[in-house]
């Protein structure tokens, strides 16, 4: 093709995409939030906070050991469903597992005083016992993801001889003083924690958000500058604006709940250093055995990769795998990479373990 | 011979540029012991404020035999935990009415027999 004509054809192009542009751009400030967590479930246990789900199977013969997602306590459980195609919740069901999933709302005032304890101690057994009973089978896989994964950590080793048979941590801080910006800016000199506590009785949902937005401070405008440039695209704006409703819904947290992963997770580190006491019982890593699967992301800037790594260090485990992976904090889980790069091993690794 | 017009490439190259420039900036200017201490004094700043300005008003709603926004709070939660004990009760009410009407054995879900695809020689799944 000659120069000219090239020319012709990328005039053509940008002139058809402005007015795509145009008229999609109308579209988008006219339509209402994106359609997210779509596939059939079930509430099977409320407390509170805490909603356990359990996703309708959609194959007539499942693994026996039902697989419980522990959703980060941050944001939205949803992130695991965002879109029909793009669902890792219904790519795990074509697959064969029974899936369920520990989802957060909302805390109200009464629930400021829910501590760490409260959802290691207190949730998890709940939603297992919960699991078992609709299941009829007592083995377990947990997946956990980022606070969740350390939820679930915490769980297994004060529970060495309970009925957890897998576990599958997703971006699963450890060491907490590498966490970057995050323990810099919760510095104990300079932060008054209990004033905060006591002052608020909720942390807000804004304060949640301003300090992962603060992490990446251009990323929202530049998100905003994609979509302008892919308006025409209807994938992309769908995609983009399920992703957009997941980051705004970040929740609000517990004050005290926040107060013990501040002091004895961040400050303290107590759980890195197996110090971390639990209803009187020691959550140390050492003490989890059970075959073990840890992914990482290579871009993480939430949980970063000094924060993860050690896991594979410090669990008693004789099975187990790390996978570190292309990818950031968000998109090893949900969106066209996931499916390919997160999902297919974890489905193998969870697959031969789940019978 | 004419410059050629801008890309889509070339606008989301730019973009992803910018960003990560703009956000290496940042971090660096954030990531410092000076900004932690004068976010966390703000923070608390914020915090005293609130605080001095939550407790003047409930005094001056209290003086006018009014509720605050804190009994406002609780009493919404409250009504609200009513309402879920009362559709849990409608549910439970609605499964023992249905197990009157027809005692039928419980839903069978599916079997729980399945087996991982077999695995090649070559490590590929079959």
């Amino acid at each position: 093709m000659s120069e000219q004509a090239q020319l012709t054809n990328q005039m053509r192009d940008l002139v058809d995409k402005t007015i795509q542009r145009s008229m999609k751009g109308i579209d988008y400030v006219r339509s209402g939030s994106a359609q997210v967590g779509l596939t059939p479930k079930e509430v099977i246990l409320e407390q509170g906070t805490m909603r356990l789900y359990h996703y309708e199977p959609v194959v007539d013969e499942v693994y026996r050991i039902p697989l419980l997602i522990v959703m980060a306590t941050t944001n939205k459980g949803y992130l695991f469903d965002i879109l029909p195609g793009q669902s890792m919740v219904e790519y795990l069901l074509k697959e064969g597992f029974d899936v369920f999933m520990i989802d957060w709302a909302p805390p109200t005032m009464q629930e400021r005083g829910l501590g760490l304890e409260d959802y290691t101690q207190g949730f998890l057994p709940d939603c297992i016992e919960a699991v078992q009973e609709v299941t009829g089978e007592h083995d377990i896989n947990i997946m956990g993801y980022c606070q969740g994964g350390v939820l679930s950590l915490i769980y297994a080793s004060t529970h060495p001889d309970g009925p957890l048979k897998n576990l599958v941590c997703l971006t699963t801080p450890i060491d907490m003083h590498q966490m970057g910006l995050f323990r810099l800016w919760s510095n104990e000199e300079y932060m008054d924690l209990d004033n905060m506590v006591e002052t608020l009785g909720i942390i807000p949902a804004e304060f949640i958000t301003n300090s992962f937005e603060m992490l990446r401070p251009a990323q929202r405008t530049a998100g905003q500058l994609r979509l302008w440039d892919q308006l025409w695209n209807d994938d992309f704006v769908k995609s983009y604006r399920a992703f957009q409703r997941w980051g705004d819904e970040t929740l609000p947290l517990p004050g005290e709940y926040h107060r013990d992963c501040t002091r004895d997770l961040m400050w303290e580190n107590k759980f890195f250093k197996g110090e971390l006491k639990q209803r009187g019982k020691t959550a140390n890593l050492a003490n989890v055995k059970i075959p073990l699967m840890s992914v990482m992301a290579q871009h993480d800037h939430i949980a970063p990769y000094e924060a993860t790594k050690p896991l594979l260090d410090l669990v008693g485990s004789e099975d187990k795998e790390e996978l570190v992976l292309k990818g950031g904090h968000v998109s090893l889980i949900a969106g066209p990479n996931a499916m390919k790069r997160m999902w297919p091993p974890v489905n193998a690794w969870l697959a031969e373990r789940s019978v | 011979m004419a410059d050629k017009p801008p890309t889509q490439q070339d606008f989301s190259e730019l973009v992803t540029q910018w960003e990560r420039a703009f956000n290496e900036i940042s971090n660096q200017v954030m990531g410092t012991d000076e900004f932690s201490r004068s976010m966390n004094q703000w923070q608390k700043t914020q915090l005293e404020f609130q605080k001095n300005f939550s407790q003047a008003m409930a005094q001056q709603l209290a003086n006018f035999n009014m509720p605050s926004r804190d009994d406002v709070i609780t009493v919404s939660e409250q009504l609200m935990e009513i309402d879920a004990r009362l559709t849990r009760i409608e549910k439970a009410l609605a499964r023992t009415n249905a197990g009157f009407d027809a005692p039928a054995a419980k839903k069978a879900g599916p079997k729980r027999t399945r087996k991982p695809p077999e695995k090649n020689v070559d490590g590929g799944v079959s």
